[in-house]
């Protein structure tokens, strides 16, 4: 009976074509018609576009000559080191030693995965307040801590110059931390998965031949996870360019001084602020693309080992 | 005995569906307003919708939010993209033009054909009058935008509250001499919120009377006068007069800077004094003064006027089960009565006036300080389009640190106003 469920393949069609057609109209439509909206002059989200472009592309030639796109771009490509380095890096390193013991081991990945069911924007609030200029939690810390500096003024009043997380000089770190934080857990529970399904009876004969510790991980634990980091990795690296909601809530448009921009936020304010649909249209390509060629990089530089 | 219990199964769902069915015969509307957020009058608001509620059964589904640059755009994509509510409370100038043009709200005069009392109780000469020469808004209460002072952080200072002959050179010293103390001297996020400051720096520059003078260029007079005004601004960022992390703050934490006592002087809009109501320790501690002036333009001189007004979508209007329960509604919230409810210092459409009861000491000091302003103009940066303003805006944080001149931001933004 069940054969012949095999051979006939038309049935099949009937479950693929629903999905297929959903896929099609809300993927895909849209996805061709943002490429054509990009040549067209559009001003406002659901207006009838006014013509063409002149040139047509003169949208992808801005994206070239655009001071802040070229701000959106490196601060993304850095996110994607930092995301690839320190998310799935930490990730790494929880998974191997929360793997290595055997008491409370769920426990840690319930509070490893937690910040993940929290919404972007509560945590973007959230860390507002951990990073608020005056009166922040960081900064009262500093304070006590007295790594601020108080001036007492004549009339007795005490002026602190609290830090300002937000500034030209730390906004990479308040904004790029709140990120590799809400999705360790993530990469987290994916390579305990991996770990929990590598043989039980290599490490045993590992253990026979005297391998122990950094050797067992260098030598059994990290070639058998390769394929699942790998998938880690591509996650990240693409996850990386759609980042969008936590950077909004805390920096809002460009924060510090248009230097804080992101591929995502800089789509977004060109879009529904600006209201530049065309170009907004343009940096969504521009994402697509540069996901496409970040994946396929990541592909090929760390090439799937078949044999395991 | 399956078979018996799945028709008393079936017929217990049937008759449920009908009994609710029959039993909620309310209409749901969809409200957007400004009263969201901190707004002062976000509390006598949810009053009003829940009284209006509870008169006429029907259900508000409020989707309200402070009012903002990116909060107008996302009313503007809601109409485009056919998702606007059934009452809107919005801006009455070239903001609402999108909509009105593209024929989403309905005008008064077609309203009155079916409701002849609608807006019955408002001078018809205040409301305002779109490009096409009608009216589709209710105006509720007007604004007026002035200094307010913390009267605590002035007295430590030893700097008296500026009354209205108050100059340009006296503030500038003031401001020095509370920076000396280690006070902030202006609350203002001049990557947030930089328009209060803009209008009264324009206004400095010019007259009253030629105050709603829209550049056409830079070279000309009001371009002239928008250039000094914003060189106005980044001469107080380069003195230190603005808080250390204005290009980064918040809106509200400049507010609460003020708030709190660590800054004098905030230019705002009479919505804020509900703010300030709710949140001081102290209301004595604050009051309503003047923007000092400068030139042509007197300290007692301020903005202001009647800017928004509730709107009915056209969507709502063809739908018969909901145009009852809007106009309704409209009617509740502009009604004397519940008017009154949100005017403390503010000027109205109503014909008869509105009638606030017991003013507290800042409403007192804002209803003495309206008393003695001399002339009105309306804020010129409502006469530019969305993108126009909002590239200005964004570029004030250029000026001030000299990344761009102020003559090439307001030629990029005068070539999108369009």
């Amino acid at each position: 009976m069940n054969s012949m469920i095999y051979k006939r393949k038309s049935p099949l069609l009937i479950f693929l074509i629903p999905a297929f057609l959903f896929l099609l109209v809300f993927l895909y439509y849209p996805f061709v018609q943002n490429i054509i909206n990009t040549f067209l002059k559009i001003g406002g989200l659901g207006r009838r576009a006014e013509g063409f472009n002149e040139p047509w592309y003169e949208n992808y030639a801005r994206l070239f000559t655009d001071p802040y796109m070229r701000v959106a771009f490196k601060n993304t490509l850095l996110l994607t080191v930092c995301t690839v380095v320190f998310q799935v890096g930490i990730a790494l390193i929880l998974a191997l030693l929360v793997d290595t013991i055997r008491v409370g081991a769920q426990f840690f990945r319930t509070v490893y995965f937690f910040p993940i069911v929290i919404s972007a924007t509560a945590l973007g609030l959230m860390f507002n307040l951990i990073f608020l200029y005056k009166g922040g939690m960081v900064n009262q810390l500093l304070l006590s801590l007295g790594a601020l500096e108080t001036k007492t003024m004549p009339s007795g009043r005490v002026v602190v110059t609290w830090l300002d997380w937000k500034d030209q000089a730390h906004f990479l770190f308040t904004m790029f931390l709140p990120v590799m934080w809400q999705y360790v857990g993530f990469y987290f529970v994916i390579l305990v998965t991996g770990l929990n399904n590598i043989p039980q009876e290599l490490y045993e004969a590992a253990d026979l031949d005297g391998a122990t510790g950094w050797t067992r991980t260098r030598y059994i634990t990290l070639p058998m996870l390769r394929n699942v980091l790998i998938t880690c990795l591509i996650l990240a690296i693409t996850g990386s360019l759609k980042v969008f909601d936590l950077p909004w809530v805390m920096f809002g448009a460009g924060i510090p001084e248009n230097m804080g921009w992101l591929t995502g936020t800089y789509m977004y304010d060109q879009t529904f602020n600006k209201m530049n649909v065309d170009y907004g249209s343009t940096i969504a390509v521009l994402i697509v693309v540069l996901g496409v060629i970040l994946s396929n990089v990541s592909n090929r530089v760390f090439r799937r080992s078949e044999d395991l | 005995m399956k078979k018996l219990i799945s028709i008393l199964l079936v017929l217990a769902m049937v008759f449920s569906f009908v009994a609710v069915t029959a039993a909620d015969d309310s209409v749901t509307i969809n409200v957007v307003t400004s009263y969201g957020g901190d707004d002062g009058n976000r509390k006598n608001f949810e009053a009003a919708v829940k009284a209006y509620e509870e008169a006429t059964g029907n259900k508000v589904n409020d989707g309200s939010a402070t009012s903002n640059e990116d909060w107008k755009a996302k009313v503007l994509t809601d109409f485009e993209t056919g998702s606007e509510p059934d009452v809107l409370f919005y801006f009455t100038n070239a903001d609402a033009e999108p909509f009105v043009s593209a024929g989403k709200v309905v005008s008064i005069e077609e309203i009155r054909k079916e409701y002849p009392e609608y807006a019955a109780n408002m001078k018809d000469s205040m409301m305002a009058v779109a490009a096409d020469g009608k009216q589709y808004s209710v105006p509720s209460s007007g604004y007026w935008e002035n200094m307010f002072v913390n009267k605590k952080v002035l007295e430590d200072c030893g700097v008296a509250i500026p009354g209205p002959d108050y100059t340009w050179d006296q503030f500038l010293q003031d401001c020095e001499t509370i920076k000396a103390n280690g006070f902030t001297p202006i609350a203002c996020s001049l990557v947030e919120v930089p328009h209060y400051w803009f209008e009264f720096m324009v206004m400095n520059n010019g007259t009253v009377a030629n105050h709603l003078d829209v550049p056409a260029s830079v070279e000309d007079e009001a371009g002239q006068k928008w250039v000094k005004g914003l060189n106005d601004i980044k001469d107080l960022y380069e003195r230190g007069f603005f808080p250390a992390n204005t290009l980064t703050a918040s809106d509200a934490e400049t507010v609460e800077l003020f708030n709190a006592g660590d800054a004098a002087f905030l230019i705002d809009g009479s919505w804020k004094v509900g703010y300030f109501t709710q949140n001081a320790a102290d209301i004595n501690d604050f009051a309503i003064a003047y923007v000092p002036g400068k030139g042509d333009r007197k300290a007692s001189e301020a903005i202001g006027g009647i800017s928004m007004g509730y709107f009915i979508t056209t969507k709502a209007w063809n739908d018969p089960a909901k145009r009852e329960a809007a106009v309704k509604f409209v009617e509740y919230l502009t009604s004397d009565e519940v008017l009154s409810t949100f005017v403390t210092t503010e000027v109205t459409a109503l014909a008869n006036g509105a009638k606030p009861a017991g003013l507290n000491p800042l409403q007192q000091s804002a209803a003495d300080t309206n008393a003695n302003v001399t002339a009105i103009a309306g804020a010129v940066q409502d006469l530019l389009t969305a993108e126009a303003r909002g590239d200005l805006f964004a570029n004030i944080q250029n000026i001030v640190t000299g990344k761009i001149t102020a003559e090439d931001a307001l030629a990029a933004a005068l070539a999108l106003n369009k």
